[in-house]
């Protein structure tokens, strides 16, 4: 146990706090005013289809967007608003306060420098251990990662490991500096499902051993599930339902909440006769540049009324928030109304 | 690595062998008799053998390739028909001119291009960018021989600053050899300098759009930084693979240059030998080029191995 | 560069950006970059044409008392060289040596080049091998270095320029066609024409050709380009075209032999050389964002 993990644990403050961000380029907005706070040491999942704005908030939060792309409003973190901050100056928080783990470990390492090279720069660059001293925290990170034969892979180049291990490295290299956050966008889509489990199991002993807060990107529900404390649901640039994991998966609010948890194959409803009941949501993610007004997800959504397509739903406050004109009853009511609409 | 350099050795030693082959086969064959071609049309029957038989041109091909062969192995690159002088020392008498003059046009060109191309891909899509992008379009398009022109009449005739043409050799006088390269050097850099732009913006701009540069970023390098200590790093790797493919192309660059400054270097022997229609020399000497020009490319490949680790361990 | 060739990679790649949504493409500097190049293309095409009927003068008859005449002098709106020969003319007649020449070449290495690179991407492993060795191995003679062999054994003219532009630009057409090729022939619809029972030569002809129409008509253009550049720099070196043709590398040549490089007619055929060059390389570039936006990504 380091210093500055127990002075986080005790340190109860919002690692994060998003205020209306809103990402856009010069033709396109695509994350349409969202808010959130991911307390220290907390644990968030954004969920969403491709296309729904993950990525781009992920890399807004960064100060990593590609070129064309600008984002606006307001993130605090570490007592600084981070849209407000130069690339200089966000540069000495990335890999330090705040850092992140990519989707494609092979094209997210350099392939022409040695792994061990690569991750003892990083705490180099942010802290003032000598060469000696960055080696041996590497060496540790490696050890953390449960990366075998830990002196070799010093020396090796990214081509001559495995994804899996590559990604571990990725992971290692983000946690190198204790960071406040780390941000990891679908750490497991580019590996062998093999290794996937393996991978996510080292992330989440790895970050608690380092105490930073996480936000978890990913399609994938029960990943979600084991991992956060909190999720998120995005909908074409805007979050649609927040809540808690549990309550949210169990009884879903909103109605593409409720369809993305229909829509993902579990033991009971995989039916090798054809007889699937596996659900999925009519119609497809609008395009940015011609979203419906109203709620975006009127058109496909089954209780659409009038007033889903003329006004936008905002996050109502609260614990648990959704933004929806009919949200979905509770369980007890729930059962009930399912029961009316059955008929 | 052991394999890959192996490999390299014997592709250059091929590529030699069959450059020669070819060099002599288009020289001898195509030429038809040499004798004749060199004595022209009024010789007679006996002057022709008997410059064939004093060369040994009167041998079976075969021999005469071996000959030619085993001859440049031992250093001998043959003699001049005309003037009876060794080629090895005619070729040696003009490197004092040639080498460096290509070699400050290709550093100059590529001075000029990494920092240029570099700017140029991070501002695609702006004004300056487009600007660069159609100066350097323009300077593709330019004849070296042309830029050659333009800037001698600009310096040379016009303001007078430096020599129009003419040489001073390293001997007399160092700084006059230095003065009388200068416009060459940049007719030729600044040339060099346009084709090389286009493929530095290309692989920077490549380079730009990779994951590990936005890794280096996350990691705290500013967008400046991991473009230069990352992205620098692996974009020389598809640039030391064009400037071995320019070699042969600098080559033909200060063939031209050397004649439009009237600099006595390897080519305006070349040339001269050309019109004199001295095969042995021209084919010498053409062997020569060609097995530097092959050189530079196993340099370009054996580097190519120490800098990217994947070469090396996959082939 | 007079020994140029056309640059493989050039046109950026798209930035990848995370939604799929896709950027609206800036359509106008594409667009004017085929306009220009086809305009300036079709220019030059046309003066060659207008001077097989129509010369202001004879480009090659000697007028002693029209020496070296200013540009604006009326009958001689460019001036006239030092032995009072018409510069219109001799640029009319010069735009017909640099098509013919450079066209010719690019013709040649294209029909060679798509043989050898289609035999190296259809045949096995061996062939292939050869065929790419051997096209490296070209690759590293020097341009200038097969002309001047060329013009030693057989003599200068336009048929020997013609002939090293052939042997110098055939190793890369050899690469190109082949790289292009083996992409096509990794395409599923291939495998099933194979499945069908189709013979090689028909596949070749009937599904290949046609998907690398697009790569070999932009390469045809580049080279094309490339070709006129390199026949300026040898007919300027003396080893290319001579009178009674005529050439602008030629008309460099004279113009600083005969009268010093202070010239002012050492200006009119660079820029004659230039603007073509240019144009086809703009044309070059146009068609390939065109015809096959693929091409542009294509690594070296």
């Amino acid at each position: 146990m380091t210093k500055p993990q127990q002075d986080r644990a005790q340190d109860r403050t919002n690692v994060l706090e998003v205020a209306n961000l809103v990402v856009h380029n010069t033709t396109l907005t695509a994350v349409r005013g969202i808010d959130f706070t991911l307390p220290a040491g907390g644990r968030m999942g954004l969920v969403g289809e491709s296309g729904s704005g993950k990525t781009l908030t992920a890399l807004s939060l960064m100060g990593l967007l590609p070129m064309g792309w600008q984002a606006n409003g307001s993130v605090r973190h570490d007592g600084v608003d981070l849209i407000a901050q130069s690339d200089k100056a966000l540069s000495s928080r990335r890999g330090r306060t705040l850092s992140m783990v990519f989707q494609d470990p092979l094209s997210s390492l350099d392939p022409v420098r040695r792994i061990g090279q690569q991750v003892s720069s990083v705490i180099r660059r942010h802290t003032d251990a000598g060469k000696k001293e960055a080696e041996r925290q590497t060496l540790e990170l490696f050890r953390l990662m449960s990366l075998p034969r830990p002196e070799q892979l010093m020396r090796a180049y990214p081509h001559e490991i495995s994804g899996g291990q590559r990604q571990r490295v990725m992971i290692a290299m983000a946690l190198a500096c204790y960071p406040q956050l780390i941000i990891a966008d679908e750490p497991t889509t580019a590996l062998d499902v093999t290794v996937q489990k393996q991978v996510l199991r080292l992330l989440n002993t790895a970050v608690q051993e380092r105490g930073s807060a996480l936000i978890m990107i990913t399609h994938d529900l029960p990943i979600i599930a084991a991992m956060c404390d909190t999720v998120a649901v995005m909908y074409a640039g805007k979050i649609v339902e927040m809540g808690p994991v549990a309550e949210v998966f169990r009884s879903p609010r909103h109605h593409y909440t409720k369809g993305l948890l229909e829509s993902q194959p579990t033991m009971d409803n995989i039916a090798l006769d054809g007889s699937s009941r596996l659900a999925s949501i009519p119609g497809m993610v609008p395009p940015l540049h011609s979203l419906p007004k109203g709620c975006a997800f009127h058109p496909r959504c089954s209780a659409a009324t009038e007033r889903c397509r003329t006004e936008i739903p905002q996050l109502e406050p609260g614990a648990r928030r959704t933004a929806c004109w009919h949200p979905i009853a509770a369980p007890a009511e729930a059962a009930i109304q399912a029961g009316v609409s059955a008929s | 690595m052991a394999i890959y350099v192996l490999r390299k050795l014997v592709f250059f030693l091929g590529a030699i062998f069959i450059a020669s082959l070819a060099i002599f086969l288009l020289i001898r064959g195509a030429g038809g008799n040499v004798a004749a071609v060199v004595l022209g049309k009024g010789a007679t029957p006996e002057a022709i053998n008997a410059l064939a038989h004093t060369y040994g041109l009167d041998q079976p091909l075969a021999v005469q390739y071996f000959d030619w062969v085993g001859n440049m192995l031992s250093g001998d690159l043959g003699r001049s028909f005309r003037t009876n002088e060794r080629v090895s020392d005619l070729v040696t008498a003009r490197l004092s001119v040639s080498i460096p003059l290509a070699l400050s046009g290709l550093i100059l060109g590529l001075l000029i291009a990494i920092p240029v191309g570099t700017y140029a891909a991070r501002n695609v899509g702006t004004p300056s960018g487009a600007i660069l992008a159609l100066v350097s379009q323009i300077g593709v398009a330019v004849p070296v021989f042309w830029a050659g022109i333009l800037l001698s009449l600009l310096f040379g005739v016009r303001l007078g600053w430096l020599p129009t043409g003419g040489w001073t050799d390293w001997s007399v006088s160092i700084w006059g050899a230095i003065r009388s390269l200068v416009l060459p050097v940049l007719s030729l850099g600044l040339i060099m300098a346009a084709v090389l732009i286009r493929y530095v913006r290309s692989a920077v701009l490549d380079v730009m759009n990779q994951d590990y540069l936005r890794t280096a970023r996350a990691v705290g390098m500013t967008r400046t930084e991991a473009l230069l200590k990352v992205g620098l790093r692996n974009a020389s790797l598809p640039l030391v693979t064009i400037v071995g493919l320019q070699i042969a192309e600098l080559i033909g660059g200060t063939v031209i240059i050397e004649t439009v400054f009237s600099l006595p270097g390897l080519s305006r022997m070349m040339l001269a030998n050309v019109a004199a229609r001295e095969v042995i020399v021209v084919q010498s000497t053409v062997m020569l080029i060609i097995i530097f020009v092959i050189a530079v490319n196993l340099l370009v490949d054996l580097l190519y191995g120490i800098l990217d680790p994947r070469v090396r361990s996959s082939r | 560069m007079t020994m140029n060739q056309p640059s493989p990679m050039s046109a950026p790649a798209g930035v990848p950006i995370s939604p799929p949504q896709r950027k609206p493409r800036r359509k106008l500097p594409r667009n004017a970059s085929l306009l220009i190049g086809l305009v300036l293309t079709a220019l030059f095409l046309a003066i060659a044409l207008i001077s097989f009927f129509y010369l202001p003068s004879n480009p090659n008859i000697p007028v002693i008392r029209n020496r070296l005449l200013p540009a604006g002098t009326p009958g001689h709106w460019l001036g006239t060289d030092v032995l009072g020969r018409d510069i219109i003319a001799q640029l009319m007649v010069g735009a017909r040596t640099s098509i013919l020449v450079g066209a010719g070449g690019a013709t040649f290495s294209l029909i060679l080049g798509t043989i050898a690179g289609l035999a190296a991407a259809a045949s096995g492993k061996i062939t292939d091998e050869a065929i790419s060795r051997g096209s490296d191995i070209l690759l590293a003679i020097p341009g200038m270095v097969t002309a001047l062999v060329l013009a030693a054994t057989m003599g200068s003219g336009a048929l020997t320029t013609i002939l090293a532009l052939t042997a110098f630009f055939t190793p890369s057409f050899t690469r190109v066609i082949r790289s292009a090729a083996m992409g096509v022939l990794n395409e599923d619809f291939i495998t099933a024409a194979k499945l069908y029972g189709r013979g090689k030569i028909f596949v070749l002809a009937r599904h290949v050709l046609p998907n690398i129409a697009g790569v070999m008509i932009v390469q045809f253009t580049l080279y094309f380009a490339a070709g006129i550049l390199t026949e300026a720099g040898l007919s300027y070196l003396g080893v290319g075209v001579h009178r009674p043709s005529i050439s602008w590398g030629l008309m460099l040549n004279e113009a600083q032999q005969q009268v010093g490089v202070s010239s002012p007619l050492a200006i009119w055929p660079g820029f004659a050389i230039v603007l073509m060059v240019l144009g086809l390389n703009l044309l070059g570039d146009g068609l390939r964002d065109v015809l096959d936006p693929k091409l542009a990504r294509r690594a070296s």
